[in-house]
């Protein structure tokens, strides 16, 4: 059920029960306040009427008029007189009473033998309904007579029911406007959220250059649809990184691809010496050993994504890998007729994972060397700073220019320059040699100058 | 037919060349974008090979650039962007085809024959002056419905020449074109070529195709 509708819903319900207990309550208060009113205003005749009997005294076939004449508030028409006898029958009887009597009740008799008046309701038969109250005349303790005065309760009665009658018609039609007005300005109130429903369909459908209409006040409507278009935007922003990514590895894996189908299609264009067959399965094993390493550090980067790679914590003697790893990169360096050589190096025992740093300081005197010329020189240091250890690898090779620093660790990015100078790179060497780094709570930093060379900085923390 | 390869992937530009040169184009290889831009520019190329991601200029901007400076020779563009975007916003660019890696060898070479004939005005997909016929797809050469055999180079210069029937071809534009080379002493060998493919095609015919044009070079034509 929709909201506006449920909104609706519970707004009339709550109206209703209002509603009836309003008209309840207004219905039994105007009713017991009526009937009070008259019972009042009975007490004050049958007052009157019991001094007029007490002074004159009844004697017998005493004429109503003379005694209206003395106390003229007895001669009002809607109030009725009866005087009876102790035996409760009718001495005196007002005019407008028409020589009908009414009965005194063997109830009221009881009571007014008691000394006690007596309020009682009687209905005729006629329809018509009364209000009576018999108040005992005595002297020296004796019932000498009764005083019955009446009233009619159909003005009031009249009254109530008109009351009853405007209540049930005019509240459903409080209770239809109310539901009316209250759907209406539920849908007024809830039209932002269908906008932003409806954008967020188109959304949800891929399209995420949407962007909901943010309405000018900041409500709770507005503040949602300025989150959704926060959040919204920092999904595009996601995806199109995602894509690009996806786009570079397609790329990446494309090109050996290209190359070992070109060359094999080509070999077998027509029959050749074995030799070109040896060059081609030659060149197509480099291929393959290409795609194989972007495959793996493919792997392992989605891998650290998914927070799945574990990086050990354990002591590790940094100045020894480093001598480790120099010896390692001597032989590749000679191959490239580039020297490597270490520096400075301060003891600097590190918490952390021996093979990852180890793959980390490898990845940079790799790349150091690759991006050298030949008769350059490589070296790495680790000098103790503070807290901190700084393992650094300086080459003299072609440098980065200023305005791709920035971008050399993300992944796929390769320099123009790198590309053209050593082909075998994968471009996610510096991505994973920057995530070893922050794993182990560290940093890397890189200054270059084109021309003159780099320096590639790890810097981590030291064992406290 | 001389061809312009501006890629940068060494391996690819090495057996693309290798295919098209056993097709006996002249092809030349670049794998700089400026540079690609320069060379292309100079003219002399029957078709450009171009890839889009290179150093120096992207491949998009040398196209751009070319068909600003309304240079109108083909342009071929083989990249591994496959999008419809990539490949939409390639061909408005000015590109003539565009094809994705990985490739097959034979599609570049069809695409290739594709590009140069439309170059020509050739409609049916063979060169046909007076009853010779050449079929580039098979390589296949008839005279007055005899098959002609032909050796590589005897072939490229004949499909050199009958792309350009009825235009004078000095003897140094022959050399570029067909033996992709620019040198002058070069021409005795272009002679040596003329010669044989004159045995081969007129000779025994009433109708001799291939002129010399005195001092300048040489024609084909149908008189």
């Amino acid at each position: 059920m929709p909201l506006r509708v449920r909104l609706t819903l519970w707004y009339g319900t709550a109206l209703a029960l209002i509603l009836v207990v309003f008209g309840g309550a207004l219905y039994a208060v105007l009713t017991h306040g009526l009937r009070d009113q008259i019972d009042r205003s009975l007490e004050g005749a049958a007052a009157v009427a019991v001094r007029a009997v007490e002074k004159h005294g009844i004697g017998p076939f005493l004429p109503f008029e003379d005694l209206a004449a003395e106390f003229p508030e007895l001669a009002v028409l809607d109030k009725t007189f009866q005087i009876f006898s102790p035996a409760g029958k009718i001495t005196i009887q007002s005019p407008n009473l028409g020589h009908q009597d009414i009965p005194l009740s063997p109830t009221a008799l009881a009571s007014a033998l008691n000394g006690q008046a007596t309020f009682e309701s009687a209905r005729f038969q006629d329809g018509s309904t009364f209000r009576l109250l018999s108040v005992p005349i005595r002297e020296n303790g004796v019932l000498v007579n009764i005083v019955q005065v009446g009233t009619s309760l159909q003005p009031i009665e009249e009254m109530l029911h008109r009351l009853v009658l405007v209540l049930l018609v005019s509240a459903p039609i409080a209770l239809a406007a109310a539901l009316g007005g209250g759907c209406f300005l539920a849908d007024r109130a809830l039209r932002p959220v269908e906008a932003i429903i409806q954008a967020a369909q188109r959304i949800a459908a891929g399209d995420l250059t949407q962007r909901l209409a943010v309405p000018s006040t900041l409500d709770e409507i507005g503040r949602l649809a300025a989150t959704f278009n926060d959040m919204i935007a920092r999904l595009e922003a996601s995806f199109r990184q995602m894509r690009q990514f996806s786009a570079d590895a397609s790329h990446e894996l494309r090109t050996p691809l290209t190359v070992i189908k070109g060359e094999a299609e080509l070999a077998l264009r027509r029959p050749r010496p074995a030799e070109d067959y040896r060059l081609v399965l030659e060149s197509t094993l480099e291929e393959i050993d290409r795609m194989t390493r972007i495959v793996d550090e493919l792997l392992f980067l989605s891998r650290t994504d998914l927070g799945e790679v574990a990086i050990e914590s354990l002591p590790v003697r940094l100045d020894a890998l480093v001598e480790d790893v120099r010896r390692q990169m001597a032989v590749l360096g000679q191959e490239h007729g580039v020297q490597v050589t270490v520096g400075s190096v301060d003891p600097a025992p590190v918490l952390g994972d021996e093979l990852r740093l180890r793959e980390l300081l490898l990845n940079l005197v790799d790349n150091a060397v690759k991006y050298s010329r030949p008769g350059g020189k490589v070296e790495i240091a680790l000098v103790r700073e503070s807290a901190t250890a700084r393992l650094s690898v300086t080459d003299q090779g072609i440098g980065i220019a200023p305005e791709e620093l920035g971008r050399i660790f993300d992944r796929f990015y390769r320099t123009d320059a790198a590309r053209a100078h050593a082909k075998k790179g994968t471009g996610l060497g510096l991505s994973i040699c920057k995530w070893i780094a922050e794993a182990h709570h560290g940093r890397i930093e890189v200054q270059s100058t084109v021309g003159q060379g780099s320096r590639f900085t790890v810097v981590l923390p030291l064992t406290t | 037919m001389r061809i312009l390869v501006i890629e940068d992937e060494a391996k690819v530009a090495s057996f693309i060349r290798r295919a098209l040169e056993e097709e006996s184009y002249a092809v030349d290889v670049c794998a700089d974008g400026a540079k690609g831009l320069e060379l292309a520019s100079a003219g002399c190329y029957d078709l450009v090979i171009l890839d889009l991601m290179l150093p120096g200029l992207p491949g998009i901007e040398v196209l751009k650039t070319l068909r600003k400076d309304q240079v109108s020779m083909p342009v071929l563009i083989l990249t591994a962007q496959s999008q419809v975007n990539q490949k939409v916003k390639g061909l408005d660019a000015g590109a003539d085809d565009y094809l994705t890696k990985p490739f097959a060898i034979e599609e570049l070479l069809a695409r290739v024959r594709v590009l140069l004939r439309r170059g020509s005005g050739e409609a049916a997909g063979v060169l046909q002056i007076d009853d010779l016929v050449l079929n580039p797809a098979t390589r296949e050469v008839t005279r007055g419905g005899r098959r002609v055999e032909l050796t590589t180079k005897e072939y490229a210069l004949l499909e050199y020449l009958m792309r350009n029937a009825g235009r004078v071809l000095t003897r140094s534009m022959i050399a570029e074109h067909v033996w992709n080379q620019d040198f002058d002493t070069f021409t005795n060998v272009i002679d040596v070529y003329v010669n044989y493919l004159r045995n081969k095609i007129d000779r025994g015919q009433d109708r001799k195709l291939i002129h010399t044009v005195r001092g300048s070079g040489y024609s084909l034509k149908a008189e």
